[in-house]
């Protein structure tokens, strides 16, 4: 599999995300996920499934009874160094889509897969190939400061805790937040602490990373560190699954558009 | 191996957060310790004003109170966890606990580590401040032996701070029922006042629940108070609470935030 930056993706590129029953495609990812199975070891049956490094399977959700379906039967499945967008309007089903596939909560039908594991079956594997920046600036500890919330998060990462100070340390500089590590949160400005959230989100070396609407509240400066991470990650062969309303502020080539309709998904 | 000593250390970490949250209020431990010596003051001035019928002298009530306000201290804290959780909740801090290898369950046992400890530490600041200013006279050949009791005694507390927890993944209300829990326990777990003053349907109720037989257990340890049913018997029965309600209030706690993912609402506060 070839790591690919967001640079070399071609603004036309054909989307490569795509519907999980388009079969021929499907096989040759699952080659690829059988020998990146090998080394994340994540399960010993997801060699033999379809396997991806996100893969949402037939997921219906709907919040009551009397309302309709907010995802009516959603199939996606993003291939390893792909960034996939997910657009539609407000209240569209963007959000509940990527806290299913986060784990956060549970779909009536269908379920959300790393590498053909669901969150039932290995909850901490999943949680550790798998990050999630939820909208908004919730999230943070008001009173701890940037080093302080970001060796927290470390250490409930479970990262090794030989390379805790590491990986923190890297964070601070890879953000841009040097100047902040000191600084609690409470007196952070909004951006800044936009930034903070976004480096807790790549710290733990995630595979599969969610984004909801994260440019929120960022300056340039702020996106293009962003840009940065994302590109990293799609070179490791991670995946990043992008939630916002519109496309139109965005300067990303995307390998797969997709768009959230009466809760199912149509190319963009 | 390494998975153990990694959870440890994120245990630590949830430990270490709560105290550097709790230092961050410059004023807090001031008022915690004044609110100590105001209760001391208040129930050394009530032991030497009234008769307390099974008492030999004031100082005799003196002693037994101050473990009492001691022990309340310690129910506080366990009751306090689910308003903890209320917080995190509020500032969709445990969605990320949740969503953590660490996981939400470990990650709120942990969260209990902080006020238990340092509810363990203000009780015998509230003992030590007895001593100093009033002149609480402990038994000291057995005061050590508080120290092991206690920490059982914390040990069977905890499930209920866990099952009002779980009960606020469910509601979403941190403090529903825990105030009026609290009061009720404070009386019939004999901390102002002998359970033995009670009607008799009410001290059958005491022995039913840990609180009673752990301040009976340290006031016999700390201030050498008579112990009706023993201490073997109150060990024995605070290890019983420990060892049934710990796995019980986990798995209970597990099946709420289980619950709320499924429906959905644990995204809610």
């Amino acid at each position: 599999m070839t790591a690919r930056s967001l640079e070399a993706v071609a603004p036309d590129a054909a989307p490569v995300a795509r519907d999980t029953r388009d079969t021929a495609t499907r096989d040759a990812a699952t080659q690829d996920a059988a020998t990146r199975d090998a080394a994340t070891t994540l399960h010993p049956a997801a060699a033999a499934r379809d396997a991806f490094p996100l893969a949402i399977r037939s997921v219906s959700k709907r919040w009551r009874k009397d309302l309709p379906l907010v995802l009516d039967d959603v199939d996606l499945a993003l291939e390893p160094g792909t960034v996939t967008w997910v657009g539609g309007r407000n209240g569209a089903g963007k959000t509940t889509l990527l806290r299913i596939a986060a784990g956060l909560i549970e779909p009536e039908q269908g379920r959300a897969e790393v590498w053909g594991v669901s969150v039932r079956e290995n909850r901490a594997r999943y949680q550790t190939l798998v990050s999630f920046l939820p909208a908004g600036d919730r999230g943070l500890y008001a009173r701890l400061t940037v080093r302080r919330q970001l060796e927290f998060w470390a250490r409930i990462s479970m990262v090794a805790p030989a390379r805790v100070r590491q990986s923190v340390d890297r964070a601070i500089d890879e953000f841009d937040l040097g100047e902040l590590a000191d600084r609690r949160v409470d007196r952070m400005s909004m951006g800044q602490r936009q930034r903070l959230r976004i480096a807790m989100t790549f710290l733990p070396d995630p595979e599969t990373v969610l984004l909801d609407e994260p440019l929120t509240s960022l300056d340039d400066e702020g996106a293009a560190v962003l840009m940065r991470a994302v590109r990293g990650l799609l070179e490791r062969d991670g995946v990043v699954l992008w939630c916002s309303p519109s496309g139109e502020r965005l300067e990303l080539s995307f390998d797969a558009r997709w768009l959230i309709d009466q809760g199912r998904l149509a190319p963009a | 191996m390494s998975e153990a000593i990694t959870a440890g250390h994120a245990f630590l970490a949830v430990l270490r957060r709560d105290l550097s949250i709790f230092l961050s209020y410059r004023t807090r431990l001031v008022s915690q310790l004044l609110t100590s010596v105001f209760s001391l003051t208040l129930f050394y001035y009530v032991s030497r004003l009234v008769h307390v019928s099974g008492f030999n002298s004031p100082s005799a009530y003196f002693g037994f109170v101050v473990v009492g306000i001691s022990m309340i201290g310690v129910m506080y804290s366990c009751f306090s966890i689910p308003e903890l959780l209320r917080q995190e909740l509020v500032a969709g801090t445990f969605d990320r606990l949740l969503l953590s290898p660490f996981g939400a369950v470990r990650s709120l046992m942990a969260m209990t580590l902080f006020p238990l400890m340092w509810s363990f530490i203000l009780a015998a600041t509230t003992l030590g401040l007895g001593c100093l200013l009033f002149g609480l006279q402990l038994h000291w050949s057995t005061v050590p032996l508080g120290v092991p009791a206690m920490l059982l005694a914390l040990l069977a507390f905890l499930p209920f701070g866990l099952l009002f927890a779980a009960l606020t993944v469910l509601v979403k209300q941190g403090s529903v029922g825990t105030s009026w829990v609290i009061a009720l326990l404070s009386i019939v777990g004999g901390l102002y006042f002998p359970v033995s003053l009670l009607p008799h349907w009410v001290q059958t109720a005491a022995k039913l629940q840990p609180f009673t037989a752990a301040t009976s257990l340290l006031r016999h340890l700390l201030v050498d108070s008579s112990i009706g049913e023993g201490a073997g018997s109150s060990l024995l029965k605070l290890a019983v609470f420990a060892a049934v309600l710990v796995p019980a209030s986990t798995f209970v706690l597990a099946a709420a935030i289980r619950l709320g993912q499924r429906r959905g609402t644990i995204i809610e506060y």
